[in-house]
């Protein structure tokens, strides 16, 4: 029968905006403890998921179809592969290369009047080994057929830093086993066999005519039709020993690196946790600012009140500002994060990953905060008795 | 009778404590459509608390308050607040304008919750603006306004949407006595225009050109005639 009071909904958002807007340097400071919650979250999220598609654009530089075929080593003394291993496990469907490697006791020297050894040992390869981990020299030359038997060794990039051979200008030598070796050639990285970037590498036939070696394998990498692999794995460790198919692993070195992705995931979750907790704070610093201004703006809800504002009127109106306020923070959280990822991701030589979904969710996680955060002042406000609220009076 | 915008019948107003504060005592009060009435007593007699009865901002502990012929002591917050918004135009000592917004926008918050439309809310408070001698100050924030003029702005923000009655406390007591003859003078005009118009004020020189007073001491109305709007008959004692 009476009139009710109405108030559009454009004018719910203006009235809290006027609210905001008369009140800039607050405003900014408050949305600021917002923005630095959501600034480390959205990096947070940004950086790794950067880190995560950069590895996975290097799985997929590198292949994931690479397979390394060794000996057991759960019994005490490691029984290494049979000979013909290699050639079997190259005729086996699918396969497109392999190359067998022997690793040896031999560790290396400068030169043989060297009493300090570096921790490098040599290990025999056949040739084949170059093009099936598909790596590069950065200097000199792979070994090949002509060179498998002769005293020269390529060294991997680590066992190179660690000899202080960094190029092949006039012709360095190391000492192997007491024998003079010509370095040919220094390998590139090989992020999925760190190990071989810790050794020098000798042909196969040398390691056995020149050093004594045992010719048996003690390692396979086999290269195989990437869309096969799950098919043409279990065939691997009965081709390279018949007898003893259990004495064989066989493993997948970018599985390692995958793992370390997922690892990556317990610490991106603390982050986030703590970014949290930032949010959180920044939550606690809206409702802290908002209980203030509803104690210095009695007067202005006492005027809202006269000039018809119900106790929702007031309610929504405080709501919708402290939820402005902390959207306001989310939006500067959300451009600060991202130009954190961008500039991090950018040194890192990574391609930028913002995945869309954390950026909304980052939006929402701050306008829900502050909306909670608006509740209680809220309340508090649309509570105050409007003659009393217009008096200016104390309580 | 029936052209009462505004009736008090037998109001009472205590507030909590040990003995209970009786601030106003059974006031019986008739204020008739297109009068202008001084209400007037001295500081802490419950001029105050008489306005924000008759204002609907408070409940009395007793007795009824009917606003345009509804009695509006039972109404639940909603209507309440309509009542005030519709019916009533405040004007308070303190001004209560919003600094951030300008005289136009100030004075279009009288519309906000009638759920006017913006455009329609500026124009009427143009109009209004005009109207009390505001015309050159439309876009001025209160902060560049003097005190005459800031409560010009809570007038014409008072005056929006056609109120019954507009209730004024005090609304010269942070003003010089220069501007307080020209607030003064503002609301004569303005009740001449048709405007029905209580102000409440402590000062007795104020009452002197006013059409009706009524003196109000310790919660209670001095002279009972005053109670009544000066119609002929019965009630002059
Ligand atoms: N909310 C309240 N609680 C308790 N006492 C009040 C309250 N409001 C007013 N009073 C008391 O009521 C009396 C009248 O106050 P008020 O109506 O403001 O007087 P006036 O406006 O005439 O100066 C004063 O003694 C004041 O202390
Ligand atoms: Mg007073």
């Amino acid at each position: 029968m009476m009139d009710r009071s109405k108030l559009r909904a454009r004018d719910v958002v203006s009235t809290s905006v006027v609210g905001l807007r008369s009140r800039r340097g607050r405003t900014a400071l408050t949305a600021l403890g917002i923005a630095i919650g959501i600034a480390s979250m959205v990096a947070v999220v940004g950086i790794s998921s950067s880190s995560k598609a950069a590895l996975i654009a290097q799985l997929d530089s590198l292949g994931t179809n690479l397979l390394r075929v060794e000996a057991s080593s759960t019994g005490i003394s490691i029984e290494p592969l049979p000979i013909e291993a290699e050639p079997m496990i190259r005729r086996v469907e699918n396969v497109d290369a392999a190359a067998a490697v022997i690793s040896t006791e031999f560790e290396v020297r400068r030169n043989d009047r060297d009493t300090n050894v570096v921790g490098i040992n040599a290990m025999a390869a056949s040739p084949e080994l170059f093009e099936t981990l598909r790596v590069d020299t950065t200097a000199g030359r792979p070994l090949d057929d002509g060179l498998r038997a002769l005293p020269v060794v390529v060294l991997g990039d680590v066992a190179a830093i660690r000899l202080g051979i960094t190029d092949l200008e006039g012709g360095p030598v190391i000492d192997v086993g007491g024998q003079d070796f010509v370095v040919v050639g220094i390998l590139d990285e090989l992020p999925l066999n760190p190990d071989i970037s810790r050794k020098v590498l000798i042909g196969d036939q040398a390691a056995i005519e020149l050093l004594g070696v045992e010719p048996n394998p003690t390692a396979i990498y086999v290269r195989v039709d990437p869309d096969l692999i799950n098919e043409t794995r279990p065939l691997l460790a009965p081709t390279a020993h018949p007898g003893r198919p259990a004495k064989v692993d066989v493993s997948r070195p970018s599985d390692l690196l995958e793992a370390r992705a997922e690892v990556d995931q317990n610490l991106q979750n603390l982050l986030l946790a703590l970014g949290g907790v930032a949010l959180l704070v920044g939550g606690v610093g809206i409702a802290n600012v908002m209980v203030i201004s509803v104690l210095e703006r009695r007067g202005e809800i006492g005027l809202r009140r006269a000039l018809g504002a119900t106790r929702g009127h007031i309610r929504s109106q405080f709501v919708l500002e402290a939820a402005l306020l902390s959207g306001l923070g989310g939006v500067l959280g959300i451009l600060l994060g991202s130009g954190i990822t961008i500039g991090y991701a950018r040194r890192q030589g990574w391609v930028v990953d913002l995945p869309p979904l954390a950026l909304a969710s980052g939006l929402g996680a701050a306008l829900v905060i502050g909306m909670l955060a608006g509740f209680y002042p809220a309340a508090k406000a649309a509570r105050l008795d409007p003659a009393l609220a217009v008096s200016g009076g104390s309580n | 009778m029936s052209s009462a915008v505004l009736e008090l019948r037998d109001v009472s107003k205590s507030y909590a404590g040990s003995p209970p504060i009786e601030v106003l005592k059974e006031i019986d009060l008739k204020i008739s459509e297109g009068e202008l009435v001084a209400i007037v007593g001295p500081s802490g007699s419950g001029k105050s608390t008489l306005l924000n009865m008759m204002g609907a901002l408070d409940r009395p502990t007793s007795g009824e308050v009917l606003i345009d012929g509804t009695v509006v002591n039972g109404l639940r917050d909603p209507s309440l607040s309509g009542v005030r918004g519709r019916r009533l135009g405040f004007v308070f000592q303190q001004f209560h304008l919003l600094p951030g917004l300008s005289a136009t926008e100030n004075v279009a918050t009288g519309l906000l919750y009638h759920g006017t439309r913006g455009r329609a809310r500026k124009a009427a408070a143009r109009e209004a603006l005009e109207r009390v001698g505001l015309g050159h100050r439309l876009d001025q924030k209160p902060g560049k306004l003097s005190g005459g003029e800031r409560q010009r702005v809570a007038i014409a923000r008072a005056l929006l949407g056609d109120p019954a009655i507009v209730l004024a406390d005090e609304p010269t007591g942070n003003l010089d006595s220069q501007t307080t003859a020209e607030i003064v003078e503002l609301f004569l005009e303005l009740n001449e225009q048709g405007s029905t118009i209580v102000m409440i004020t402590h000062d007795q020189d104020l009452t002197r050109s006013m059409p009706r007073v009524v003196e109000i001491l310790d919660g209670e109305i001095l002279d009972g005639a005053a109670a009544e709007p000066d119609t002929d008959e019965d009630d002059a004692l």
